[in-house]
């Protein structure tokens, strides 16, 4: 018994110890895009600040990528889903020894590496531009189209796989039913098959989706001269760390989140109306309407609302003069320093200086981060509507 | 040729014309125009030789071994006798890729099995679906987290710092330990959900049964789950270390300066380099030494690729 609960203990600590690897790289970068401090760090913490959004949002480059990926992500569901449920439909009714062998075909786009991919599409595409004489405005040499063939080459198997499983489920006995009552073949399929089936078509939908939007292995060889979303984040890192960087992953991770909280409400919702609903006098007014998916998609909107509020009207401009200032000072204050140093090695010995400003936010005395930090801490969370760690009590 | 004929009016018997050529057209479109045709037409161009525009199909444009030689032996003017650097990291980066297999086994296989076998279901929904939330974030954003943690001035130095347990910034970024955990991170979430599959199906009772004759914890995941789970255990496997082999934002935004990826080789000759056969040569050796890897250590471990992805 002891035993048992000891090895709970443990579990219990790896599990943790596991998501904050899983989920410490993320907060971290979320912090980020809150300080004012230009390059993306947490430790000295100069100001609150939500410039980084507005710049993002004046990024022309990245909202362009972002245009052509939403383009890309639409023509990859158009493609990839019914190429996916047709290859989940067809493995369904070959023999099993010719079933092993197209699933390995069929798998075969999700195993191969991205760039291999890419690049194949790029070259064929260009062979065949070639060979019909067309002219590089022409959909063989435009990057989109490009995109949209090569991510739909393993995104496709994807969606193979959720109808595949979906599939499983299926009771023939169904189509056969409707063939008796006198159906057309054609006439089950679309009354019989592609609705029980719709579930998945939107499941596989979603993923092809936000698939095709992080692409990155494929999209870069197949992008040409456009960019998409990923490209364009890709070019930003590389050139150099920047915290608007951390903003788009701030949105990205608040969109997640904010999903994952209406989707989790929303099932919960249907549970709950699929089960005969038990006599609760206490549950029936403020619970129900809390617990209502119209609730929390109301609350989403809402604070989606207040942070785009807050981004627009917060001002950081006054903290960051104080900053500047005190940098600037300490920079005087150093060189003054230094000076003497120069001229008489013994001044170095004895440091004359009390520390200089307790704010802490000078680069070059990492000694000086520790009673800095206190003072600084409590202005982060005051104001970080957009951090989900805020939003976990909320719900 | 009779065999296939039946087959075709079996199938169209049974879809009804439409829904019949629908299908047989979404998968040779699928099969033959997005995957097998560009595949060829790279293979074809790994054996070519780097033309300008106008010449290609012309005269010179006669099938060669050389991009493939250039692998092998590198420049001719060096005149060392062997490529080196090229041969070097594909080798590093199928260690590499190997390590990173082996890391995210080790890490991902506990979580998998307490996954699996915790009783509680509400706590086991809301554990995958917080599982699930890090893969949406962009592939490049989370390299960048990593960045941000493993710089100079990042998280890790500053805290390791302060504590005394370094008074140097450790340069994680040169010693591609930033590069190795990114990786291991990217590619979480395709080891656990093959082997939280496999070992939730385990019947509770097979464990209770090892342990009631007397097997050690070690005893019963040797006998037991490990045996139990390895469709699911190399399904993983085989992803992950595919995917990571085929990286390249990872060791774009991650990699050391000293360091290459051999993914970076190829997108090199793609685009600084100018040289598509070279390139495309240099895939060609990617994906088949990949493949082969892939097939052999299935056949060590007696699994058959139909396992994947279930």
């Amino acid at each position: 018994m002891n035993r048992i609960r000891l090895t709970g203990l443990v579990g219990g600590l790896y599990l943790l110890l596991f998501f904050v690897y899983l989920f410490g790289p993320l907060l971290v970068m979320v912090a980020t895009a809150f300080n004012s401090s230009s390059f993306p760090r947490i430790s000295p913490w100069d100001c609150l600040t939500a410039d980084w959004f507005v710049e993002l949002f004046h990024d022309e480059k990245l909202l362009t990528g972002l245009g052509n990926s939403m383009i890309i992500g639409f023509g990859v569901v158009l493609v990839a889903v019914p190429i996916g449920l047709a290859a989940a439909m067809v493995l369904s009714q070959v023999g099993p020894r010719l079933r092993s062998v197209m699933y390995a075909m069929f798998i075969a786009p999700i195993l191969m590496p991205g760039v291999v991919l890419g690049l194949s599409t790029l070259i064929f595409w260009d062979r065949l531009g070639t060979v019909f004489g067309a002219d590089y405005n022409s959909l063989f040499y435009n990057g989109i189209f490009l995109t949209i063939i090569g991510q739909v080459t393993f995104i496709s198997a994807y969606s193979m796989l959720v109808f595949l499983s979906r599939l499983q489920r299926f009771d023939p006995t169904l189509t056969e039913a409707a063939l008796d009552l006198g159906a057309t073949q054609t006439q089950a399929f679309f009354k019989i098959l592609l609705p029980y089936m719709t579930p998945a078509v939107l499941s596989a939908a979603v993923l092809a989706f936000l698939a095709s939007m992080e692409n990155y292995n494929t999209t870069v060889f197949t992008i040409v001269a456009d960019s998409t979303f990923t490209t364009v984040l890709a070019q930003k890192v590389r050139y150099g760390l920047n915290p608007s960087i951390s903003a788009v992953a701030v949105t990205i991770v608040g969109i997640t989140l904010l999903a994952a909280v209406l989707f989790e409400s929303y099932n919960r919702y249907k549970k709950r109306q699929a089960q005969p609903a038990p006599a609760k006098p206490e549950s029936t007014g403020f619970v129900r309407a809390i617990t209502h998916p119209g609730f929390a998609a109301g609350s989403v909107i809402l604070l989606a609302f207040a942070a785009v509020i807050w981004v627009n009207t917060y001002d950081s401009s006054i903290c960051r003069a104080q900053v500047d200032a005190q940098k600037r000072a300490y920079q005087e204050e150093f060189n003054l320093q230094e000076r003497p140093a120069e001229a008489s090695p013994e001044a170095t010995e004895t440091p004359s200086a009390p520390a200089p400003k307790p704010n802490g936010s000078s680069i070059f005395a990492p000694g000086n981060l520790a009673p800095g930090t206190p003072e600084t801490e409590p202005k982060s969370p005051s104001g970080g509507i957009f951090a989900p760690s805020n939003l976990a009590p909320a719900q | 040729m009779t065999g296939i004929t039946r087959f075709f009016n079996e199938f169209t018997e049974r879809n009804g014309m439409p829904v019949a050529i629908y299908l047989l057209i979404a998968v040779s479109i699928w099969m033959l125009l997005l995957v097998a045709l560009p595949q060829l037409t790279m293979l074809d161009f790994s054996f070519r030789q780097n033309l300008p525009p106008p010449q290609i199909g012309g005269p010179n444009d006669v099938y060669t071994l050389e991009q493939y030689r250039y692998f092998a032996m590198g420049n001719e003017i060096s005149g060392s006798s062997f490529n080196a650097l090229d041969i070097s990291v594909l080798f590093k980066t199928l260690i590499a890729a190997a390590l990173v297999t082996i890391l995210d086994l080790i890490i991902c296989y506990p979580v998998a099995y307490l996954l699996a076998q915790s009783s509680d279901a509400g706590a086991k929904r809301l554990l995958i679906l917080a599982l699930i939330i890090p893969y949406w974030v962009n592939e490049i954003l989370r390299a960048f987290a990593f960045r941000i943690l493993f710089g100079a001035t990042g998280v890790i130095n500053g805290f390791g710092m302060q504590l005394g347990l370094w008074d140097q910034p450790i340069d994680f970024i040169g010693q591609n330990i930033a590069l190795y955990a990114g990786l291991a991170y990217a590619y979480i979430l395709l080891m656990i959900f093959p082997l939280y599959n496999a070992i939730e199906s385990l019947d509770k009772n097979q464990i209770e049964a090892a342990r009631d004759m007397g097997a050690s914890w070690v005893q019963v995941h040797r006998h037991v789950v490990i045996p139990y789970a390895k469709p699911g255990l190399a399904s993983g496997a085989t992803m992950v270390f595919m995917l990571t082999a085929g990286a390249l934002a990872a060791p774009q935004i991650l990699g050391g300066p000293s360091s290459l990826w051999f993914t970076q080789i190829i997108y090199q000759w793609f685009n600084n380099g100018g040289n598509w056969p070279r390139g495309s040569a240099y895939a060609v050796i990617l994906l088949i030494v990949c493949i082969s890897l892939v097939l052999m250590i299935m056949r060590l471990f007696k699994v058959s690729i139909g396992e994947i992805g279930r």
